[in-house]
């Protein structure tokens, strides 16, 4: 009973963090790219001027950017599917947003010691993106269309190595609970294997966060805003939410399943919020260094890199529960 | 420095290069006007290019009202001779005006020709694409009609293909047209690409321009030659030094022109400090059209101190307005080129860095190698110019070939025509980032001359003569710009006839070919590699809500509205 009332409790806060910490990390990824780039980007402090009319930070900008859209009209071009249209933002925010649920916090194992929990959440997550492609496919403009079709295409490949790596750990230490892989840390040739699922997880992170060089779904200078070209207004600003959910939950399980124990406890909640801090410095630095690939060339790289490094733990991962 | 002419070269172009011409004329500096018989036109353009190797500069037309109009053929024989330029006149009647068609012989007349058809009416016979340039396809039709009326003599000039809207069930949909523009943020700029594509591969495409018409042209001919130089500055906001070298290089061409030599290295540095911002601000255009917001912002960093050295010594940013006719209006100090000399070599050094990082990243790599392909057989067809043409291994330069009115002997500025073997977007960029420093080059070499010496920067303007012609010719950062000014017969102070012929006039042509066969990704970076020309306009209109009176904005509003910062 007491275990139930913590889990509603947890649940209940973490609705708010959740959306606290993925505005934090939208706003560092667009500081660090701002400061890597000559530019000031959202200030943190406000110039002394401004700050009685703008208010004294900018921290939240990518929070205003989104309560922006929700003030405005929504346009439904007629040319739509209109219910498919309408419904795909809701579902995809409702989906990244139950994967929240499925992904423990330092202190806070929420639903994640559910059984099949991880299978869960990756599916919740992959449900997510699937509805950001099946609403512009609705919109009948070519350019959501040409987006939503550079998004399957990417979605099949990143997602192979989201997967790959996950059920790479999984099956290394035998759990398909996310609350058992982050309590366990293993020996140390199985630290070593979560180590190179990390890696293969955080090029998969690329293409699911569209993160230079994979963002071509989202590129404004060859499909104009891809996807999203049609939608505007609460719509859109739906699905910017969602992706606030998605880029914590990206993180969030990072952290919970190739850093253990890290999410397992309170006591390391310092520990997280460095290293959510080095990950999203280095998704910046990513995005940073590199231009867009085209469409076929970020295929053919994940299937060159990721693929082999995913089947090299594996192998790995087999030789060791041989041993054991 | 005075601007002499070779007074055989009449002798030359009457006995061998067109006997047929009717009379002949010298103009100054080595240019020639032959008046032929307009059934001539097609037949001496096939000689000059199969037997001189020369090249047809740009074709365009003059309304005579009363008496008809004078066909204008203007061909580049620098190969043969020293700076020889021939300027073909032919006159035809307004009942029949159609004259044989260049173009079937040299491709690059093709747009020339569609543009006398939509604004004077003429259509050369044999013509190979007979559609309209700047007016809609379908005109006078409407637009949605889908159907252009037949031409009596070339019959339909075809419909243009409808785009087909990608629904969530296409019947047809495995061929998509997709209408890149008129407003697309890839290419900021007015035009529309039309490209139709399999998947993402693009299987053909076509370039449609005229959104903003200026008459600039026009507004030339009505204000006079020496208020004429800031109109023709404003032809373009990034390449203004090209556009106002080149005015003034037309009109000092109309009379035996003497210029000052330090005006002649004032004119360079201008120029070049123009090409260095104008290829930096291009490198920072295809960055970001590959999703390189990084490069973006590093390259237009740069040209920010590009652009507060051309500041200091113009007092503007973008239209200098310093061009005269004869000279200069403002000096260079000793002082003034000292302190920009050790910035120029400092900003040389940072521009080297660019090389290996476009040269050497993997992934920028991957975006520009192959794309847009274009062979020195279609370069020269199409009449590439400029860094495009260079890039397919032509090793055409108009700085070394027919030099502008200012200072770029080889005997006193040391630079080199950069040119690449590449034939693609990738060698495009090679040729332009290494342009980056023979520029620098050739800036570091004009400050030390003009902080060494000094003198005179403008003589007297001469009165300018009627019934003469010039031809200004010069090096823009695009590729070879070309004004051509017609002195009136009664008028003292007003050509008869201006035009300009813009290097992106003549690129732009070529960007179909270059696309077909590309992926759709690359659309944008092929359209980009040309560098096109961009128009601005500087004002707007407030327009109330519910009915209210409506106001343009005035200079001070828009200055003290810039001011409120954030608001």
């Amino acid at each position: 009973m007491a275990d139930l009332a913590f889990t509603i409790i947890s649940i209940a806060l973490i609705i708010p963090i959740s959306l606290f910490l993925g505005v934090i990390y939208a706003f560092l990824l667009r500081k660090f790219n701002a400061r890597f780039q000559w530019r000031v980007g959202p200030v943190v402090r406000m110039y002394s001027d401004l700050a009685p009319v703008i208010g004294s930070t900018r921290v939240w900008q990518p929070m205003y950017d989104i309560l922006k859209l929700f003030g405005k009209d929504t346009l439904i071009p007629a040319s739509a599917h209109k219910r498919l249209f309408t419904w795909s933002p809701y579902f995809s925010l409702f989906f990244s947003f139950a994967a929240v649920l499925f992904i423990p916090f330092p202190g806070m194992p929420l639903l994640s010691d559910a059984p099949y929990s991880l299978i869960v959440a990756s599916y919740l997550l992959i449900a997510s993106i699937l509805f950001t492609i099946l609403g512009p496919v609705a919109s009948g403009s070519p350019w959501g269309a040409i987006g939503a079709r550079r998004e399957v295409e990417l979605f099949l490949v990143a997602e192979l190595g989201f997967v790959a790596s996950l059920f790479l750990v999984a099956f290394m230490k035998g759990s398909l609970v996310i609350a058992e892989l982050s309590g366990t840390v293993g020996s140390i040739p199985m630290v070593l294997v979560t180590l190179l699922a990390g890696i293969t997880m955080f090029a998969a992170m690329l293409g699911k966060l569209h993160i230079k060089p994979f963002d071509m779904p989202e590129a404004e200078c060859e499909i104009v805003a891809g996807p999203y070209t049609e939608y505007s207004g609460k719509l859109l600003g739906t699905y910017f939410l969602a992706k606030i959910f998605v880029l914590y939950n990206m993180v969030a399980l990072f952290i919970a399943v190739f850093l253990p124990p890290v999410s397992s406890s309170v006591l390391w909640l310092p520990l997280y919020v460095v290293a959510a801090l080095v990950l999203v410095f280095l998704l910046a630095v990513v995005q940073v260094l590199n231009p867009r690939y085209a469409i076929r060339k970020a295929l053919t790289w994940y299937l060159k890199i990721v693929v082999p490094l995913v089947i090299l733990g594996f192998i790995a991962a087999f030789a060791l529960r041989m041993v054991a | 420095m005075k601007f002499k002419s070779d007074p055989t070269l009449v002798d030359f172009v009457r006995t061998e290069v067109a006997p047929e011409g009717l009379s002949f004329k010298p103009l100054h500096e080595n240019r020639v006007a032959v008046r032929i018989k307009a059934e001539d036109a097609d037949k001496l353009a096939e000689r000059f290019i199969s037997k001189f190797k020369a090249r047809l500069i740009h074709e365009t037309a003059v309304d005579l009202e009363g008496e008809g109009f004078d066909m204008i053929y203007i061909y580049d024989f620098s190969k043969v001779r020293e700076r020889l330029v021939v300027v073909l006149e032919a006159q035809i009647s307004k009942d029949d005006p159609s004259p044989p068609s260049v173009a079937k012989i040299t491709w690059q007349a093709s747009w020339a020709e569609r543009e006398i058809h939509d604004l004077l009416g003429i259509s050369p016979k044999g013509t190979p694409d007979p559609r309209k340039q700047f007016l809609p396809y379908e005109w006078p039709n409407a637009a949605e009609s889908g159907t252009a009326p037949p031409r009596p003599d070339k019959g339909p000039s075809g419909p243009q293909e409808k785009w087909i809207p990608l629904g969530i069930m296409p019947n047809d949909a495995y061929a998509t047209l997709i209408p890149i523009g008129p407003y697309h943020p890839g290419v900021i700029e007015g035009q529309t690409v039309y490209v139709k594509v399999e998947g993402e591969t693009v299987v053909s495409a076509d370039i449609k321009t005229g959104f903003h018409h200026r008459g600039i042209q026009k507004l030339i001919e009505r204000r006079g030659y020496h208020k004429g130089v800031f109109a023709a500055e404003r032809v373009c906001g990034i390449c203004s030094a090209a556009h106002g070298l080149t005015y003034v290089t037309a009109c000092e061409n109309l009379y035996e022109a003497e210029v000052p030599d330090r005006a002649l290295y004032i004119r360079t540095l201008l120029l070049e400090l123009n090409r260095v911002h104008s290829h930096l601000l291009w490198i920072g255009v295809v960055a970001d059209v590959i999703g390189w917001k990084t490069g973006f912002h590093l390259s237009w960093g740069l040209r920010e101190r590009v652009m507060d050295i051309i500041e200091s010594i113009t007092g503007n940013r973008v239209n200098y307005g310093i061009w005269r006719i004869g000279g200069m209006s403002r000096d260079v100090s000793k002082e003034l080129a000292e302190r920009a000399l050790p910035t120029v070599k400092a900003l040389k050094a940072e521009m080297a860095q660019l090389l290996p990082a476009v040269a050497a990243h993997s992934v920028v790599k991957s975006r520009l190698v192959g794309v847009g392909p274009l062979s020195y057989a279609d370069a020269f067809d199409g009449g590439a110019v400029g860094p495009v043409a260079r890039a397919s291994n032509w090793k055409i330069d108009v700085r070394a070939d027919n030099p502008p009115h200012a200072m770029y002997d080889p005997k006193v500025i040391s630079w080199e025509v950069i040119t690449d073997d590449d034939c693609d977007t990738f060698g495009r960029t090679l040729v332009r980032v290494k342009e980056l420093l023979v520029s620098s080059d050739i800036i570091v070499q004009c400050l030390e001359h003009l902080a060494r010496t000094t003198g005179e920067v403008r003589i007297e303007p001469k009165v300018i003569p009627v019934n003469s012609e010039g031809i200004g010719l010069n090096e823009a950062p695009r590729g070879e710009l070309v004004h051509y000014v017609r002195a009136s017969e009664f008028n003292m102070n007003l050509p008869q006839a201006y035009r300009i012929r813009t290097p992106s006039y003549r690129n732009n042509a070529l960007i179909p070919k270059m696309l077909v066969g590309s992926n759709l990704a690359d659309v944008p970076v092929v359209m980009g590699s040309t560098d096109q020309c961009l128009a601005c306009t500087d004002r707007f209109e407030v327009i109330r809500e519910s009915g209210g009176p409506s106001h343009s904005m005035s200079w001070a509003e828009l200055v003290a509205l810039g001011k409120r910062r954030g608001v």
